[in-house]
């Protein structure tokens, strides 16, 4: 990739474009995600468990939906030359693709985390506030996933393998929500009535951060490799 | 000294199962160039090349004076691009992409947009998942040409259009080269399209370059003979001559074809004993296969 200056409000025009396509899906997610919340509020352990794992599918699914919609589709619709016709090089789309992406998953990723925090921490009686390093730790796993898949999805151009990302995925979420919760550090701190920060929940959501940006690093450098645009 | 739009020197990729090799073309500011290949031939890959999107392993390519692939950007803020393969947001209307197109380019012609509009029969309100295929290429067409390129590259543009969306594609194309300081790079499988708007021409084929030059010199210089050889006469060798179709050997009707005419060369078919029944000008369509076939039999004599 060439070092020109980035023409920002291009990369803003090609977000924005992102935005636009994706909000009607958004605003679907947010509403179904709402009433995920709802339902962790509402009191008994049974609504509380259809909650979360409501929570749980919709940032799951908001990921895959997104990066199929703008990443994958653009390829296989054959939208990206004509993307490609408009005056950007290969970093300002990557910068772009990055952009749209992350925001779109991370303010909705926000709110519902916000949320799901909030209900832990006022809404519920007593447990609530023990189980909040866990639920940071986990919904946080959710978003290095996405970012993985992303990653696979932008660098590979090919649905094969972002398929494969998403299945890799969503069988190790599994086994991060049995092993952490599994931890005698997290174990014993998520049956307390506090909320307790310990150096086990601290470097897990220490890694996984550094996760995410490792993974948008190599992102950028393997894009800046590429040789076919299209 | 011509001034050039385009130039690509010695450019060469390999890929797996395909290259490259060595294609030089020149684009003089203001010309229409016709590219012709067959299906596979590296009509599609010069163009991708041409527009930064494919990195060439060999050779140089400047396009409208920044060195591709790295001056892109800036070469694209001038540059129209329409393929076959490139399709529009179905989501979107005609409307949403004519405002996203502006957003980008400065030089956007809303007049000229909108008359564009009108000669297409297209609707600005209408989702692009309605169009049919001739509608979204005249909608891909609009988008580029309202932008005022400088460079309008076309791969294909009139494959799988009916007779009458091809006939308005290429009217609004000739219309395009009223402004003389565009130019255009038209790559179609289809000679009779391109014979009709070019003023030069570019045979591709195997990944190479067979032939390049102005188009009407091409006709000009090309011929078919039809002759008579009578029994026992040695069809002289002119210079520039290839056979043109199978033909048995020591036939008495023969069919000779030349790249270089000379009004000379029936004189010398005469002199030779044989009768010219005929001399026949050759279309672009004929110019192109006898130019293959000849590089691949090694004919050209």
């Amino acid at each position: 990739m060439s070092n020109v200056a980035i023409d920002w409000k291009l990369v803003q025009i090609l977000v924005q474009k992102d935005w636009y396509f994706m909000r009607k899906s958004l605003a679907v997610y947010l509403a179904l995600g709402a009433f995920g919340l709802f339902l962790i509020s509402a009191g008994s352990e049974g609504t509380f468990y259809a909650g979360s794992v409501l929570l749980v599918t919709i940032l799951i699914s908001l990921g895959i939906h997104l990066v199929m919609a703008t990443v994958i589709q653009e390829r296989t619709n054959q939208t990206l030359a004509f993307v490609m016709s408009l005056p950007i090089s290969p970093r300002e789309y990557t910068m772009a693709k990055v952009l749209a992406n992350l925001t779109i998953f991370l303010i909705p990723w926000l709110i519902l985390v916000m949320g799901s925090l909030a209900i832990l921490g006022f809404g519920l009686e007593g447990a609530g506030l023990a189980l909040i390093p866990f639920a940071v730790v986990i919904l946080t796993e959710i978003f290095v996933a996405y970012c993985f898949v992303f990653a696979v999805g932008l660098v590979s151009e090919s649905e094969g393998w972002t398929i494969a990302a998403m299945v890799l995925t969503n069988l190790l979420f599994q086994g991060v929500l049995y092993g952490v919760s599994h931890l005698p550090d997290m174990a014993s701190t998520m049956k307390g009535s506090a909320i307790v920060w310990n150096a086990t929940s601290i470097s897990l959501l220490g890694v996984e951060i550094a996760m995410i940006a490792t993974l948008i690093a190599v992102t950028f450098h393997l894009q800046s490799r590429k040789t076919d645009f299209i | 000294m011509t001034e050039l739009a385009a130039r690509l020197e010695g450019v060469g990729k390999s890929y797996p199962h395909f290259a490259l090799n060595d294609v030089n073309l020149d684009l003089p500011t203001g010309s229409v160039t016709g590219f012709i290949g067959a299906n596979g031939a590296g009509k599609s890959t010069t163009i991708r090349i041409l527009m930064g999107l494919v990195h060439h392993d060999r050779g140089t390519v400047t396009v409208l004076g920044q060195p591709m692939p790295a001056g892109q950007a800036a070469a694209k803020s001038n540059l129209g691009f329409v393929s076959e393969d490139m399709r529009l947001y179905k989501a979107a209307t005609l409307a949403w992409h004519m405002e996203f197109v502006q957003s980008v380019f400065p030089s956007w012609d809303q007049t000229y947009a909108e008359s564009l509009m009108t000669r297409f029969d297209l609707k600005a309100a209408h989702p692009i998942k309605g169009l049919s295929h001739g509608q979204r290429v005249k909608a891909a067409l609009l988008l580029a040409l309202a932008r005022r390129p400088k460079l309008l590259i076309l791969d294909e543009p009139t494959t799988g259009l009916d007779p009458v969306a091809r006939h308005e594609v290429l009217a609004a194309l000739m219309e395009a080269l009223a402004d003389e300081s565009r130019t255009i790079l038209f790559s179609s499988q289809n000679t009779l399209d391109v014979e009709q708007i070019s003023d030069q021409i570019a045979f591709i084929d195997g990944g190479r370059i067979v032939a390049s030059g102005d188009k009407e010199r091409f006709l000009d210089q090309w011929r078919r003979f039809r002759l008579d050889v009578p029994q026992g006469t040695t069809l002289p060798v002119l210079p520039g001559t290839m056979a043109s179709a199978a033909q048995p050997h020591g036939a008495r009707l023969q069919v000779v074809v030349t790249s270089r005419f000379e009004p000379s060369m029936a004189a010398g078919y005469k002199a030779a004993g044989i009768t010219v029944q005929a001399i026949e000008p050759l279309t672009l369509e004929e110019i192109f296969v006898t130019t293959v076939m000849s590089k691949k039999a090694g004919a050209t004599r």
